[in-house]
């Protein structure tokens, strides 16, 4: 028997299956998990071993999820750091790249010029709860490319002089103020290079791997314009510290250090960051490697017509320019790098500093700090590490800067093996590179 | 349109088609294939380091290609299977055309613009010359302009198809990029002989039209020989007519009277009482000749006029005129009784009648105005249009018969063509008066 439907009928029935479909949309929406993919490495950015270096992200993720119940933090485990810029590369060719993820400082101006990162301007401005000057100016500049901000600091490592106070103190040299300069680390290097063995050749030195950027940062001199259309190294700065360098290499002769010198207790300074430090300094590192002599750190020397500065290595965070949760991926973000507690597990489980000024030059850091040294060691005080930091020195960011940075590193590594004429080597080598920034940025 | 033309025309536009779909599947598949290379080869950071930019999300671009692909293609065979399709789903299929164009130059990052040449080629063959015909090439003619990828790369990140070739080795990449040169230059070659061959065949279409209008001309022009002959015709016809009914009426009934008061008067002396019957015969032939002559002008009259009054005539005829010659004709009169006797009615009517026929055929009028007004016992017969009008007005120029019919009422007309036409008309009407 067919049975007709009256129009009434079937007006309450299209009616019906609506509102069931918009509450079980309501429902679903109601309950739907929001996956936000987070992107990390295992291990230390610092090139030192690190074991805990998930418990700082694990507690910002539970703490996360805990005021967001309707969100879900998901990353990727296991990834090591050296695999971490192709493992991301794979995912971005793929555009499967997570919403926030960490950027290694040779990544972020190719990542930044390709438009892979948001630019963060926006979301700094509209939250009120944000103030961008509680970072350290010079963390906060290694995130920006061009004008904008790309990325957020998240951990900063600054360069430090290391110290053998065994061996000064053997030469009869005072431990040098904080506030030295090249002249006082040459005439250090000078009375403490001897050839001890009598075998006509030096065995033991000044210093081990202080390089013409060192230096360079010393002098205060920008190796690039900030657009990275011209190289600046031939100027008055850069040939100082090139000159420098070869005033120190000529102490040694023609003897090549290397780090078991320094490891053996036979060099009296060498750059290290401040990731070295710690990891040097606390058990088991401390006893292995650096048992036979005394050491401390220092600020970088001044250079003639520079100040105390050396270079910051910043681990970076962005927030990937195609998310879908931008709000989110802000706020989880904002978590990792501002919120005080997270950053100060930064020197609980990691070896870098805090990027925000007010963790850093904290009684609670100089603590923490203290936990792992010996009593008789002198922990670097808050205000040195913030003021280095502060004042840190960061090279302007473009695309192809590694490129440009790695032309001139070899190109000055010939000019010191050869001999060659500093000035004249340097305005060659300067026209070359901006012959090489020319050509890419036609391209 | 020959059909050998209409063939190549065709054909060409199928090339467009499968040269442009090759392109744009060969780039988006190239890309995702080359993609997928880089990452199988774990060598995506190096790569990235030679490119200014990525895609999105390869993966995703290519289906959204390939989809839209197969809508230009349906789009295409729609137009070309259906022979008659509406202007508007014809202009709404070239816009859905114009805009799956748009995401595909999108997704491919400005990398391919070729699809707007057979865009454009659609445009020009389906579209007749109109407003959107314009609009729509200039839409995409500005398109291809701007969609430059060098232009576009300015302002934002977009990455760049040699940057994927590079990726592969020498001999390779010489392949990959005869390949995509060879698709783009094919593409140009083919468009530009489409645009010759249309051009060509339109070309053709507007000998055709030229033709058609001169034969229209000639057929008009002894149309207009043929409607002289007819009038000429009538108007004999007509005097025929007149000359008949004279002859048979009046002419009748005067021979009657002459020979009757002939008779009368040679009767006079002789029998006064014989010559007043007789006279009274020759009273009543001359009544019944009044009578005939009633009847004659009567038939004489306009039918319009004879049958209804003098004002649904004028209005009957003001209709039928403003319907066979598109002029707009108001006619305004405060007179509520129009009854004025026959002669007059049949002045106005024919005065009003040769007025209108002036101001269309003359004038070029498009807008006449007539009125009827009563101004110290005089009708005032106004005829007023918007045409060329006059400078001087010369006698024949259709003025010549109102004058005439006019001057019969012992009325006087005034013609001025200074603005327009006016002719105005003053007769003085014998209100209230009979005939009789």
């Amino acid at each position: 028997m067919k049975v007709r439907l009256s129009s009434e009928v079937k007006a309450m029935a299209i009616v019906a299956v609506l509102l069931a479909s918009l509450l079980t949309y309501g429902v679903y929406k109601q309950n739907k998990v929001t996956v936000l993919e987070f992107g990390m490495f295992t291990g230390s950015n610092w090139e030192v071993a690190n074991a805990n270096s998930f418990i700082i992200i694990d507690e910002a993720i539970k703490r996360f999820e805990e005021t967001h119940p309707k969100v879900k933090i998901h990353y990727y485990s296991g990834i090591l750091r050296e695999d971490y810029s192709e493992w991301f590369s794979r995912k971005l060719l793929q555009g499967k790249e997570p919403d926030v993820f960490m950027v290694l400082g040779t990544d972020f101006n190719q990542y930044a010029s390709m438009g892979v990162l948001k630019n963060l301007n926006s979301l700094m401005e509209l939250d009120s709860s944000f103030d961008k000057d509680k970072y350290f100016t010079s963390s906060l500049k290694t995130g920006q490319y061009g004008s904008n901000q790309y990325a957020l600091p998240y951990e900063t490592v600054p360069t430090l002089m290391f110290v053998n106070k065994t061996l000064l103190k053997k030469e009869g040299i005072d431990m040098p103020s904080a506030d030295w300069t090249w002249d006082d680390m040459y005439d250090i290097c000078a009375k403490a290079t001897k050839d001890l063995d009598g075998d006509g050749m030096p065995d033991q030195f000044g210093c081990y791997n202080y390089t013409w950027r060192d230096a360079a940062c010393a002098s205060g001199i920008q190796l690039f314009s900030e657009n990275g259309r011209s190289a600046n190294i031939d100027e008055e700065g850069v040939v100082e510290s090139v000159k420098f360098i070869r005033r120190l290499n000529s102490l040694n002769r023609d003897t090549k250090i290397t780090r078991e010198h320094f490891n053996g207790g036979s060099v009296a300074f060498m750059p290290l960051t401040f990731a070295e430090y710690r990891t040097y300094k606390t058990f088991p590192y401390k006893i292995r490697k650096y048992a036979n002599f005394q050491w401390d750190c220092l600020t970088m020397p001044a250079g003639s017509n520079g100040e105390n500065l050396s270079r910051v290595d910043t681990l970076l965070m962005g927030i990937s320019n195609k998310t879908r949760e931008e709000k989110l991926a802000w706020e989880f973000l904002k978590l990792l790098t501002y919120d005080e507690d997270i950053q100060t597990d930064i020197f609980r489980y990691s070896q870098g500093a805090s990027v925000l000024k007010s963790v850093t030059g904290s009684d609670t850091m100089e603590n923490i700090v203290q936990q792992d040294m010996e009593e008789g060691d002198t922990v670097i005080s808050a205000e040195l590490l913030s003021r280095v930091i502060e004042e840190g020195y960061v090279e302007a960011q473009f695309r192809n800067m590694n490129q440009a940075m790695a032309l001139a590193d070899s190109g000055i590594a010939d000019i010191l093996e050869n001999e060659t004429t500093i000035d004249s080597g340097l305005k060659i080598l300067s026209r070359s590179i901006e012959n090489y920034l020319e050509q890419d940025n036609r391209n | 349109m020959s059909d050998v033309k209409n063939r190549t025309v065709n054909l060409l536009q199928v090339l467009l088609l499968i040269i442009n779909i090759s392109a744009i599947y060969f780039l988006v598949i190239f890309v995702y294939v080359t993609t997928e290379s880089i990452r199988r080869h774990y060598v995506a950071r190096k790569f990235l380091d030679n490119v200014q930019s990525i895609p999105t999300n390869p993966q995703r671009s290519m289906i959204i290609v390939l989809v839209m692909g197969t809508v230009l293609v349906v789009t295409f065979l729609y137009r070309h299977y259906k022979k008659t399709i509406e202007n508007k789903k014809l202009i709404a299929s070239l816009v859905v055309d114009f805009m799956v164009a748009a995401v595909i130059m999108v997704e491919l990052d400005f990398n391919y613009k070729g699809l707007l040449l057979l865009i454009c080629a659609n445009i020009i063959t389906y579209l007749a010359g109109n407003k959107t015909k314009f609009i729509m090439a200039a839409c995409t003619v500005s398109g291809y302009l701007l969609a430059d990828y060098e232009l576009i790369s300015i302002y934002m990140p977009l990455y760049r198809i040699s940057e994927y070739i590079q990726y592969y080795t020498a001999d390779v990449q010489q392949l990959l990029y005869s390949v995509v040169n060879l698709l783009n230059s094919l593409n140009i070659i083919v468009f530009i002989i489409y645009c010759v061959y249309v051009m060509n065949a339109q070309s053709g279409t507007i000998d055709e039209i030229n033709k058609l209008n001169h034969e229209l001309q000639s057929a008009n022009g002894q149309l207009k020989e043929y409607a002289e002959m007819t009038e000429r015709m009538t108007q004999t016809r007509e005097r025929n007519r007149l000359a008949r009914e004279i002859h048979d009426t009046l002419g009748h009934t005067l021979t009657g009277i002459a020979t009757g008061l002939d008779a009368a008067m040679a009767l006079m002396d002789v029998s006064p009482e014989q010559t007043r019957k007789q006279l009274e015969l020759l009273s009543k032939v001359s009544r019944d000749g009044i009578k005939d002559v009633r009847r004659s002008v009567n038939e004489l009259r306009p039918d319009a006029l004879e049958r209804l009054s003098l004002e649904v005539a004028v209005r009957q005829m003001i209709t039928e005129m403003a319907q066979v010659s598109s002029v707009d004709i108001y006619f305004e009169t405060e007179e509520k009784n129009m009854r004025f006797d026959e002669d007059e009615e049949n002045a106005i009517y024919r005065v009003i009648q040769e007025s209108i026929t002036n101001a269309v055929r003359h004038g070029k009028a498009k807008k006449i105005w007539i009125t009827i007004e009563r101004k110290d016992g005089e009708l005032i017969l106004e005829i007023k249009d918007n045409g060329i009008g006059c400078d001087n007005i010369k006698s024949g120029f259709g003025t010549k018969h109102i004058r005439e019919r006019i001057d019969m009422l012992k009325g006087h007309v005034e013609f001025d063509g200074s603005k327009g036409f006016t002719v105005t008309a003053y007769i003085p009407i014998r209100w209230g008066e009979n005939y009789d």
